[in-house]
């Protein structure tokens, strides 16, 4: 940016462009109301951008006005490092520290599984596959994100530890290991879909100039072009922890929630209790204003700031990165960097994280031929995908054949009876259509402007870095801690009750993270060369940013949209407090009335309604083609775009 | 840098007012026949059919069923946004003082059944020895009177109701074993006991397919959990459930908990396989 108004300066300073005849006389006129245009839409997006931080400091400011009476009651340190969670026990104890080990070992194992899979599906879409390939298996990952986290935790109670108790002949298969395959199956398309964007625009003649040497696809991939997408698989990497900490309903179905530290530590069999899952099962019934209700609040302000010592610590790692990156060779930039350097734990974190993204070519580097080593690793590669396509299609496999026959003109077009057990679930349909759309309609604005903001006017600032900490931040804040915030705030601070806006707000919050990041992704990989044409031919910033770099930006614009859309759809826990109802026989007619939603349905009907299993089955169908059809849209548009930027 | 800042924050305060000055002129349109029940998952079935019956008799009523858990019901009701709450356990103290005007309606009583896998070849256990096993004291289902196979303990959340209740009749309060499985719906227990041989979890009536209620041994004689049992008190593990409503109920609302006290409303509570009330 700097740079392009430097140029810019520098070609006015000699009198170019020049200009001629009629144009010479309307120019001052139109120059300055260009440049009325140009600042107020600056301002425009800074308050946009503003929008995070002001999220981030009211959901903290609730959180923490209902979680600090726990403090003064129990004392931070027997809070924080208390061995027993047992709130309504003869004697309460209210220690989180098994919940906190819960959370990370899940979380630990989960990004274990996840990472290597979804860096080897990426690298698989954008470099091995061929057209037609890429054309099926990357909108099918996408699919999985669409998957929603009920319908994940009704299979993985159902399926996945049944399958864990007898193939390792355990009495019991909820299990540490459990959940964390699940939340390994949830985060993969997240981490691919943005890792494949990021190696997709490494530029070509990188790759060219790599195989013009005479090194092999493989050599090129893992010397050449992983290495440049190194930040955006950073980015995906984190955007995955964020789904895989905070996720709560799958977990809170397989994990058994004993709250116990594994024992010993390593045995991935035993039930443990994740900080989410708590606050999952025990939030709905605690009574408002008990000493166990303001540890709950506790417990979400202790998972927010897991997620943000997880964040910095992950920000740490992108910032070396990119400064062995960018500026080459040249000595690192900021001092912040040079002192951690310093750190001990910080080498060692820069090693797992460059050992994480060579995991699949390690083992072959010198010691075998190339050809041998590209065979090899290919086929590691393809294995991933496979496993990831394998995973998708087991879960298709058993919502369709079970669900395909509760489809009929009833189930989709009537309102349910019967306790859901008969009729449809045509206001569900309906409610999450509105709840999508207004959750869009809040995040998409929004989330795009903070990130042009962030991307296209400012340099590295203290104001640039707190509204990425605030991103952050919003991006691992857990889905059910925005359920209570919404509840706290919006339905009953707000007054605006249990209704549709409230949900809205609520899953517009959610997925704003989501937009910015891969919005800022987006337009980070625009050529700077085309923001400095732009400006040489006398564009304002504004025209350079709404002629230039969004057109060609829009496909990873897209890619971000879609993603939330699958996450909107299908979330239960931040609208079961705030939107939600079970049935109502209307259509909400205004803002203020609640909604019946296809998630928080499914979950009713699988959870509390016994005989109800068709039907069950029937919804997750219905939500997943729902999911389906929207994904198929917003690929055609993707492709359309992506097609014309081209040409 | 400050002009801006100033920008932002009234832009945001705009924004805030907008929707406040919405919500208020929408909430005094809406129509009068429409009233929100929500809490307890237990106690939704019998609202929701209730509702369904009610409704086919008076079509313009407008009745919304939401479920939560018993504190967003004592919450809602306490606070307004809901003009019936559900629970399925007792007010707190913590809640009556917070709401002192919450009126109690005992509505249905909910037993608690006691289920294994239907490979478990245990019939039937004493009230001491369930205590054992949700305490720790018997790992083994041969300690019991079983097969040499590990007990999985099942059991529901910490703030769940039925939790609450077994744990004062059944425990006597003692702590349950800490490697307890929770889950935080009869569904999700349910579900769990049928695919695991060893498990043995607490469920509502309703919640039996696919798994083997135990019978409950009182002074050496079984007693099967039946609907007879249970009605007459002979099966001794059952609880009351509430809806609440701020001060006494009117309107709709009223018309609503008659019909579910009713002879037809409470065939719909036993059709549900929940417990009538006495008399």
């Amino acid at each position: 940016m700097a740079k392009g108004c430097d140029i810019r300066a520098r070609c006015q300073s000699i009198g170019w462009p020049r200009d001629y005849g009629s144009t010479e006389v309307s120019r001052p006129a139109g120059g300055t109301s260009r440049q009325f245009v140009d600042r107020a839409v600056g301002k425009l997006l800074f308050c946009a951008a503003l929008a995070a931080i002001v999220a981030v400091f009211f959901i903290i400011v609730f959180l923490l006005r209902d979680g600090y009476q726990i403090v003064l009651e129990t004392g931070l340190w027997n809070f924080l490092t208390g061995m027993n969670w047992n709130p309504t026990g003869q004697n309460p104890s209210y220690g989180v520290f098994p919940l906190i080990t819960g959370t990370l070992l899940v979380m630990a194992l989960a990004m274990v599984i996840a990472v290597p899979l979804s860096i080897g599906s990426a690298v698989f879409i954008a470099e091995i596959a061929s057209p037609g390939m890429k054309s099926i298996i990357k909108p099918a990952i996408e699919l999985l994100a669409g998957i929603p986290s009920v319908v994940y935790g009704f299979f993985g109670l159902i399926l996945l530890t049944d399958w864990i108790r007898v193939v390792f002949d355990q009495p019991s298969g909820s299990s540490w290991l459990a959940g964390s395959i699940l939340l390994a199956i949830m985060a993969i398309p997240t981490i691919t879909s943005v890792a494949e964007d990021a190696i997709s625009s490494v530029p070509r003649e990188f790759k060219e100039g790599s195989l013009a040497l005479g090194a092999t696809h493989w050599q090129t991939i893992r010397r050449v072009i992983v290495p440049g997408a190194l930040s955006g698989i950073s980015a995906a990497i984190i955007l995955g922890m964020g789904r895989a900490i905070g996720e709560t309903m799958a977990v809170l179905m397989v994990t058994g929630n004993a709250a116990i530290i594994p024992d010993p530590i390593t045995n991935v069999f035993s039930p443990v209790r994740t900080l989410t899952g708590t606050l999952g099962i025990e939030m709905g019934e605690v009574a408002f204003g008990s000493t166990h209700y303001h540890a709950l609040f506790g417990v979400a302000v202790v998972l927010l700031f897991i997620t943000l010592a997880i964040n910095s610590v992950a920000r740490v790692i992108i910032t070396r990165i990119q400064g062995t990156q960018g500026t080459a060779r040249s000595a690192p930039s900021g001092r912040v960097v040079t002192a951690i350097r310093g750190f001990v734990p910080y080498r060692a974190l820069t090693a797992a994280a460059s050992r994480i993204t060579h995991a699949t070519s390690a083992p072959f580097g010198r010691l075998l031929p190339p050809r041998v080593s590209q065979r090899c690793a290919f086929l590691l590669i393809s294995l991933s995908v496979a496993i990831v396509i394998a995973a998708l299609g087991v879960i298709l496999f058993e919502i369709v054949v079970n669900g395909a026959g509760a489809i009929s003109w009833e189930f989709l077009t009537g309102s349910p009876r019967d306790l859901g057990r008969a009729g449809g679930i045509f206001p569900a349909i309906v409610g999450t259509f509105y709840l999508v759309g207004g959750a869009l309609a809040v995040a998409l604005p929004l989330g795009i402007a903070t990130a042009i903001y962030l991307i296209e006017y400012t340099a590295d600032t203290p104001l640039t870095r707190s509204i990425r900490a605030a991103v952050d931040l919003l991006n691992g804040t857990p889905s059910i801690v925005f359920g209570l915030f919404g509840f706290a705030f919006l339905v009953l601070f707000m007054g605006f009750g249990v209704s549709l806006i409230a949900g809205q707000i609520t899953l517009g919050l959610m997925i704003l993270p989501t937009i910015i990041r891969t919005t800022e992704e987006a337009l980070r990989s625009i050529p700077g060369s085309l923001r400095e044409g732009s400006y040489a031919l006398g564009a304002t910033k504004w025209q350079t940013i709404w002629r230039v770099v969004l057109p060609p930006a829009l496909p990873g614009i897209l890619t971000g949209a879609i993603l939330s859309i699958g996450r909107a759809a299908g979330e239960t826990a931040p609208i079961m407090f705030t939107a939600a109802i079970f049935s109502s026989r209307f259509l909400p007619s205004s803002l203020t009335e609640p909604v019946m939603a296809l998630p928080y349905h499914l979950f009713v009907l699988t959870t509390t309604v016994p005989g109800a299993a068709t039907q069950s089955y029937g919804t997750a169908f219905v939500l997943l083609m729902l999911v389906l059809t929207i994904y198929l849209a917003a690929i055609l548009v993707r492709r359309r775009y992506s097609q014309a930027t081209v040409m | 840098m400050t002009t801006v800042a100033v920008t932002g924050i009234l832009v945001v305060l705009l924004m805030v007012a907008g929707c406040v000055g919405e919500q208020s002129s929408n909430s005094s349109t809406s129509p009068s026949q429409q009233i929100t029940v929500i809490g307890s998952t237990t106690v939704l079935p019998i609202a929701e059919q209730a509702r369904e019956a009610f409704e086919a008799r008076d079509a313009s009523a407008d009745i919304m069923v939401s479920g939560g858990g018993s504190g967003a019901g004592v919450k809602s009701a306490g606070e307004g946004t809901a003009d019936i709450g559900m629970s399925s356990r007792d007010l707190k103290s913590t809640e009556t003082t917070s709401y002192p005007d919450l009126v109690k309606h005992h509505i249905a009583d909910d037993a608690i059944l006691l289920v294994v896998n239907p490979a478990n070849s245990v019939e039937s256990l004493t009230l001491d020895e369930v205590r054992g096993i949700y305490n720790g004291t018997y790992t083994n289902w041969n300690q019991v009177g079983g097969s040499d196979r590990q007990i999985v303990v099942v059991g529901r959340d910490s703030a769940s109701g039925t939790r609450e209740f077994f744990s004062e009749f059944v425990m006597d309060g003692e702590d349950f074993i800490r490697t307890q499985e929770e889950f935080n719906s009869n569904g999700g227990i349910q579900q769990k006991v049928s695919q695991t041989p060893g498990a043995l979890g607490y469920v509502g009536l309703g919640y039996t397919d696919g798994v083997k209620p135990l019978a409950l041994n009182v002074n050496g004689a079984d007693v099967e959990p039946t609907l007879k049992n249970i009605t007459d008190g002979t099966y001794p593990i059952s609880r009351p459930l509430y809806m609440l409503t701020n001060g006494e109920p009117e309107g709709l609302a009223q018309r609503y908990l008659e019909f579910i006290m009713s002879a037809e409303g409470q065939e719909i509570v036993a059709s549900e396989d929940y417990i009538p009330l006495r008399g």
